[in-house]
């Protein structure tokens, strides 16, 4: 009932709907990435290098190209498990999967990789070409595999990269430096050596030669271009299972990426159902200790009072960051201790606040009336005492999700978060720690922040908006 | 008398404060087998000593030993290694206490000493001079714009000053840090972006002193932005509260100048809370500047404490680092507690 009240005064002030609101959108995005991210994202994922390995290294988000006057190359994943055509040729069966690839840029990609799984065959190994057909009609070979062959004592089928997918980085191989080589002499009539080129491979496959002094340099050439994988099977029912070409960008995604390539937007969003955990788990727990020790204290009096209002007194004026650095550095970090020392040390406030309300309120005729029909002291304390003291357990609650998930973000900055969990804290302390504050990479140091202060502020919105519920029942009880 | 009774309640309390944060301190300590190994190593560091000075008389490499042993047996239980930890708590406090915690791993003070004690005592200085210069400054701020704020409420100022108050309580400090590195010092290049001197840092002192305020700039605006907001707003309610009371028309209608109706009509009595607004500050502001230091590179106990956790963990900087925050923070409680009861008449007037 008290509770109703207090859900319509906090939808009558723009505050309270602006905080309602926010927490939704929150809520409902946290629910997002739970259902959809596996919960071991953190140790798998993320802190797992290989699986960012096709990314560019601190690119910064793909909308920075709104204001640049020429854009950055953009990140561009093909990715294909079934060939564009087959072809049946007197040697077999050829598999052919175009990726076209439009490059209006006035920059070279970054760099080239391929990656290529799941080969199976029954007598030899497929073969496979990859080659860039260009805007001005010229064409080269990139690059030419065979998988290994059948070894001694295996039988067929034989299985080529299941488990871990050969991945090629173009822009460094060395038969694709020979192949440009190779082009560039027979189109162009340019002897350039491996040294000249050290680097400049993507240069070279997207821009046209010109000769400067002694050396050469490329003119970019947009246009658009055409990746072509052809796989030659010698029989039928062999087959090539994945194919990746990336156009490595200088720009990526929604939010770019840290030095480890890593997709700051999945970290993010990823990080999100965490805060709320921290916070709401926090907040929760604090609350229901505080309201249960502070109803206590003022109902049993005596010896219990003076305890936990001493207690009460000593645990709220504990230096608490000091005390978390060292807990987690001496008892090892993980999540659920974080929001235990959290909890431990942010009860007391409430505990005071609930003690002095419950005396005023034990004074009061009202609890006299309903002990004089008999009520229990639990039913007193629970039934007629609890509802009344509700609205500043809200609030409590709602001032202390902020202040824990900063908290935690505090310790993980320090290098002291659970490594197995991303947090938005330690996103910000790998940006800090590796220097990127310093070279200007902000979209790695300053999202994060963003995020856990306008998780914050839904939380002060909130408390905005209760503070007019809150603060006329103040008057009427004292 | 009556200015001490209250004053031996707080200090009391913070004297529990103190006393609990160092059992939980020497708890863990004990528990997680910290203080064995520190003890362990001192023997151990002993023993390799007296063995130098024992082989000169024992030529005998058995006896040697055997004599080590016994001796190494000896120090055990001298040290208390031979009993649970529970029974060494008392000396594992007074270790603490005395910041008797041994030999960091791999930090060294700016000297190049490597006792824990000497690491740390050289950075104090440095963490309060950024503490208590953050502090002032908020403190003046807070009370002049709080005051001028609370003659005119609801004014578009302080609208805008509340809305910045709630919001300086969801803003992590060192993020807001951060920030200001971003623009100020790589983007704009005004500033440094961290450290305490330049190098080489300048050889005169006067110049070495400009050089100081130059890069504690950084930091305490940091400080400063994100814990003035709610300081403000404390303030400015107090004052607001305290000028629509009774007394203050009585005074103004006594004819007594503006002026003096504000200083000693208003402020004198709303002095008291402002006072508690600011010991509810400070602990905001301690961790503030633990953090703030991590980020510009201040030497002071909280960039060491991100120093200690990264590469090798130096557990006994981490232990001495705690102890000492907490006694500067009850320390700095006392100060301003003393202030409160100076600062309120009804504590002096009392009885």
């Amino acid at each position: 009932m008290r509770l109703r009240e207090t859900w319509r005064g906090l939808w009558q002030s723009w505050a309270g709907k602006g905080g309602v609101g926010l927490l939704v959108l929150f809520l409902a995005a946290a629910i997002y990435v739970l259902v959809t991210y596996p919960a071991d994202f953190g140790s798998r994922w993320w802190s797992n290098p290989a699986a960012w390995a096709d990314n560019p290294k601190a690119a910064p988000p793909a909308w920075t190209n709104l204001w640049r006057r020429e854009p950055w190359v953009k990140h561009l994943v093909f990715e294909a498990r079934a060939p564009s055509q087959v072809l049946e040729t007197a040697n077999g069966p050829m598999s052919v999967y175009r990726f076209p690839l439009s490059h209006p840029y006035p920059g070279p990609p970054t760099f080239l990789a391929l990656t290529l799984g799941e080969v199976t065959y029954a007598r030899q190994p497929p073969l496979i070409t990859v080659s860039l057909g260009r805007p001005d009609g010229r064409s080269l070979r990139l690059y030419r595999h065979m998988p290994p062959g059948p070894r001694p004592g295996e039988g067929p089928p034989f299985r080529r990269y299941h488990e871990s997918p050969l991945r090629v980085r173009l822009s460094t191989e060395a038969t694709t430096v020979a192949a440009v080589q190779q082009f560039l002499a027979a189109e162009f009539g340019l002897q350039v050596s491996e040294r000249e080129l050290l680097g400049r491979v993507d240069q070279a496959l997207f821009g046209v030669p010109e000769r400067e002094g002694e050396g050469v340099r490329f003119r970019s050439l947009p246009g658009d271009y055409e990746v072509v994988v052809q796989v030659s099977f010698s029989d039928r029912g062999d087959e090539l299972g994945l194919v990746r070409f990336v156009l490595g960008g200088a720009v990526f995604g929604v939010m770019g990426t840290d030095d480890l390539g890593r997709d700051l937007a999945q970290g993010l969003l990823f990080g999100l159902p965490v805060a709320l955990a921290i916070g709401l788990g926090a907040a929760t727990f604090s609350t229901a200790i505080g309201a249960t020790l502070g109803l206590l204290s003022g109902y049993a009096g005596g010896r219990t009072d003076l305890l936990i209002q001493r207690l009460a007194d000593i645990v709220a004026n504990v230096p608490l960051l000091p005390l978390l650095i060292f807990l987690l550095f001496i008892v090892g970090s993980n999540l659920f201790l974080i929001i235990l020392i959290l909890v431990a040390f942010s009860w007391p406030g409430l505990t005071i606040l609930v003690r002095s309300m419950v005396l005023q309120m034990r004074a009061g005729q009202l609890v006299e009336a309903i002990q004089s029909l008999g009520a229990s002291r639990w039913r007193i304390m629970f039934r007629h005492i609890l509802p009344q003291v509700a609205p500043y357990l809200l609030a409590q609650w709602v001032f202390t999700v902020p202040s824990a998930i900063l908290a935690e973000a505090g310790v993980s900055f320090l290098g002291l978060g659970d490594p197995s969990i991303p947090t938005w804290g330690q996103i910000l302390e790998q940006g800090f720690r590796t220097g990127g504050v310093y070279v200007g990479y902000w979209w790695w140091v300053v999202p994060p922040g963003i995020l856990i202060a306008l998780t914050g502020v839904a939380f002060m919105l909130l408390a905005l908006g209760l503070e007019p519920v809150i603060n006329p029942r103040l008057r009427r009880i004292g | 008398m009556s200015l001490l009774r209250p004053l031996v309640a707080r200090a009391i309390t913070l004297a529990a404060v103190f006393l609990a944060v160092l059992l939980i301190l020497v708890v863990a300590l004990g528990l997680t087998g910290f203080s064995e190994r520190v003890l362990a190593a001192t023997v151990g560091e002993q023993l390799r000593i007296e063995r130098a000075t024992l082989a000169q008389t024992i030529r005998d490499p058995e006896e040697l030993e055997r004599a080590l042993e016994a001796r190494r047996r000896e120090l055990y239980t001298f040290y208390g290694l031979d009993r649970p930890w529970t029974a060494r708590l008392p000396q594992t406090l007074l270790r603490v206490l005395s910041l008797d915690l041994g030999e960091a791993r791999t930090l060294r003070s700016f000297k190049g000493s490597n006792r824990v004690a000497d690491i740390i005592l050289e950075r104090l200085p440095n963490s309060v001079l950024l503490l208590t210069t953050a502090l002032v400054i908020t403190a003046a701020i807070g009370l002049a714009v709080g005051v001028i704020l609370a003659t005119r409420p609801g004014s578009r100022l302080d609208q805008a000053l509340s809305g910045l108050a709630a919001v300086s309580h969801a803003l992590p400090t060192w993020w807001v840090g951060i920030l200001l590195i971003l623009i100020l010092a790589v983007r704009l290049r005004l500033f440094p972006s961290g450290g305490m001197y330049s190098t080489p840092p300048p050889t005169e002192p006067h110049l070495r002193v400009l050089d100081l305020c130059l890069h504690a700039l950084l930091p305490v605006l940091t400080l400063v932005l994100v814990n003035v907001g709610p300081y403000i707003y404390v303030v400015r309610t107090i004052t607001l509260n305290v000028a629509r009371e009774d007394h203050v028309a009585m005074a103004r209608a006594k004819g007594l100048p503006e002026s003096r109706v504000r200083s000693h009509h208003i402020l004198r009595v709303a002095a008291p809370p402002i006072v508690t607004g600011l010991v509810l500050g400070l602990a905001g502001t301690l961790s503030g500047s633990i953090l703030v230091e991590t980020v510009f590179h201040w030497q002071g106990m909280g960039r060491l404490y991100y120093e200690a956790v990264l590469g090798t963990p130096d557990e006994a900087v981490i232990v001495a680092l705690t102890f000492l925050y907490t006694l500067l923070y009850v320390v700095a409680r006392l100060i301003l507690e003393i202030l409160y009861v100076f600062l309120d008449p009804r504590v002096r007037y009392a009885d």
